[in-house]
């Protein structure tokens, strides 16, 4: 089963449950309606340069892993998120061909702290995973939205404490955009869907990557 | 959400002017407007009153401007901490401790920052949390490690950092060093040193019901403290985090556990460098880990 296949039948189990669907349905229309995507950086944009924390204690900066080759950006929700798990497992099972593929793959989370750590801990990632305090980097990516009400609500019905796993009051997330920038920090190709449980398939990243080493 | 419409939100927030904050943005006023009206349309709601002569935040405005301001500067910071590994200017780290609060925990976050920034600066400052707080509104310090009781004006941001757990720091000599561990009742009959450096422990054991223990106040640094506890003038209840001369030990005290939060504090909305921003993003990245 591929990743999307198994993030439909999360969903489709999840789903049952009237108040998770409609937390849902509401965060897909919202950013459908609201003209979210036309903000997301695009194919051909330049990639902000940036530096942020790793779950280490470490500075991780972009330009520094331009310089040994083509990096993917993976933003993610954060390890409380069921389809952000499927889709950490999918990357660390494919991590040694991108990187055999001369690729550094980043995973960047508005999670601090413990929770930011245990996202790298807990699978065994052998990437980094970069607390994107603030979101300031998600924001300059265009992948940041406001949590609609259904779902704050219901975040917090079920006692995830989003305030203080991103050490802030502003309830905003990124969607589970991913970019792979060439060695210039150009966005060679993306993937980016309003809906959290759409997401790119480690095939997919592994095939534009081929496809930036060898354009035909 | 988009990095310029953010910007022009706050500028415009700032100037409550369309003119002015365009002028600030270098970009045209329909621009400026356009953009407006989109961050509103995302955020669900009017951002702005616009009337003839004035221009003011609406409730939800008033929300948000602190988060789009702080996301701001995330995103910036992030930038110019790229920008300055490039550049590397010269740039200082002015940080406040209170009393009985090591640097030992945010060690690694200088070292990075240091890293990438070979003529930073350091400078910590320990004093009271009163006078800390003031030394930050006054910006002679970037932040403080604080701890979690005291209070905080409005206009700071502040994050738990650690947890920070008292030892009995012993002479080497004295019966207790041979345990593992000890219990508050362990230390009945014993004089405990206790002043402002002490992280308020021994003044809660002071509370508990048992009576038991003498208290003698000294005051001064934490390594005068040692000096006495060295010389078997009484036993000190300090951070496991301090360090120890040969001449004591620490024993952990199990029953009760006595635990404070430090936490970091620091002016909220106030532009930092990069060395600061980055500083406190690793500090924020790190805590509780």
């Amino acid at each position: 089963m591929n990743l999307q296949d198994m993030l439909d039948a999360e969903r489709a189990t999840r789903l049952v449950n009237e108040a998770v669907r409609a937390a849902y349905e509401e965060t897909v229309a919202t950013l459908n309606r609201n003209g979210f995507m036309p903000g997301v950086l695009a194919e051909e944009a330049q990639f902000p340069d940036f530096m942020l924390p790793n779950s280490e204690g470490r500075l991780v900066s972009l330009s520094g892993l331009l310089a040994r080759g083509p990096v993917i950006v993976q933003f993610f929700r954060g390890e409380w998120c069921p389809y952000c798990r499927l889709m950490l497992d999918a990357l660390v099972t494919a991590l040694p061909e991108i990187e055999a593929l001369g690729a550094t793959l980043i995973a960047l989370t508005p999670d601090t702290g413990a929770a930011a750590h245990d996202a790298k801990a807990n699978y065994g990632a052998a990437f980094d995973v970069l607390s994107d305090v603030d979101c300031g980097v998600g924001l300059a990516a265009g992948v940041v939205f406001r949590l609609p009400p259904l779902y704050k609500a219901r975040l917090i019905t079920v006692g995830l404490d989003i305030p203080d796993r991103h050490g802030n009051q502003a309830w905003f997330l990124p969607i589970p955009a991913v970019f792979l920038l060439d060695r210039d920090g150009r966005v060679a190709w993306r993937f980016a869907d309003v809906d959290f449980t759409h997401r790119a398939g480690p095939e997919r990243i592994i095939a534009a990557l081929r496809q930036l080493a060898t354009p035909e | 959400m988009e990095l310029t419409q953010v910007r022009y939100f706050v500028a415009l927030s700032r100037s409550l002017n369309f003119t002015r904050a365009a002028e600030a943005c270098n970009v045209t006023q329909p621009a400026l407007t356009r953009a407006i009206q989109r961050l509103e349309e995302e955020l669900g709601g009017a951002l702005l009153f616009r009337e003839r002569n004035l221009t003011q935040l609406t409730d939800l405005g008033r929300t948000m401007l602190p988060h789009l301001d702080a996301m701001l500067m995330a995103a910036d910071s992030a930038a110019a901490l790229a920008d300055a590994r490039r550049r590397q200017p010269v740039a200082s780290l002015k940080i406040g401790l209170a009393p009985g609060i090591g640097c030992a925990a945010i060690a690694f976050a200088i070292r990075e920052v240091a890293a990438i920034l070979p003529d930073l600066m350091i400078r910590f400052e320990e004093a009271g949390a009163a006078s800390l707080i003031e030394g930050m509104l006054a910006d002679m310090l970037d932040c403080a490690l604080l701890p979690q009781d005291c209070d905080l004006p409005d206009r700071f941001n502040h994050w738990p950092l650690y947890e920070d757990r008292a030892v009995a720091v012993l002479p080497t000599n004295h019966a207790l060093s041979g345990r593992d561990t000890l219990t508050a009742d362990d230390l009945q009959g014993e004089t405990l040193l206790h002043g402002e450096r002490c992280g308020g422990f021994a003044a809660r054991l002071e509370t508990m019901p048992s009576t038991g223990y003498r208290f003698r106040r000294c005051d001064g640094a934490t390594s005068h403290m040692l000096d006495l506890v060295a010389a078997g003038i009484g036993v000190a209840l300090l951070s496991e985090r301090i360090a120890l001369p040969a001449q004591v030990t620490a024993r952990p005290i199990n029953d009760p556990v006595l635990t404070r939060t430090v936490r970091l504090a620091t002016p909220a909305g106030r532009p930092q460098g990069a060395a600061v921003s980055g500083f406190i993003k690793l500090c924020r990245a790190r805590r509780g880990a």
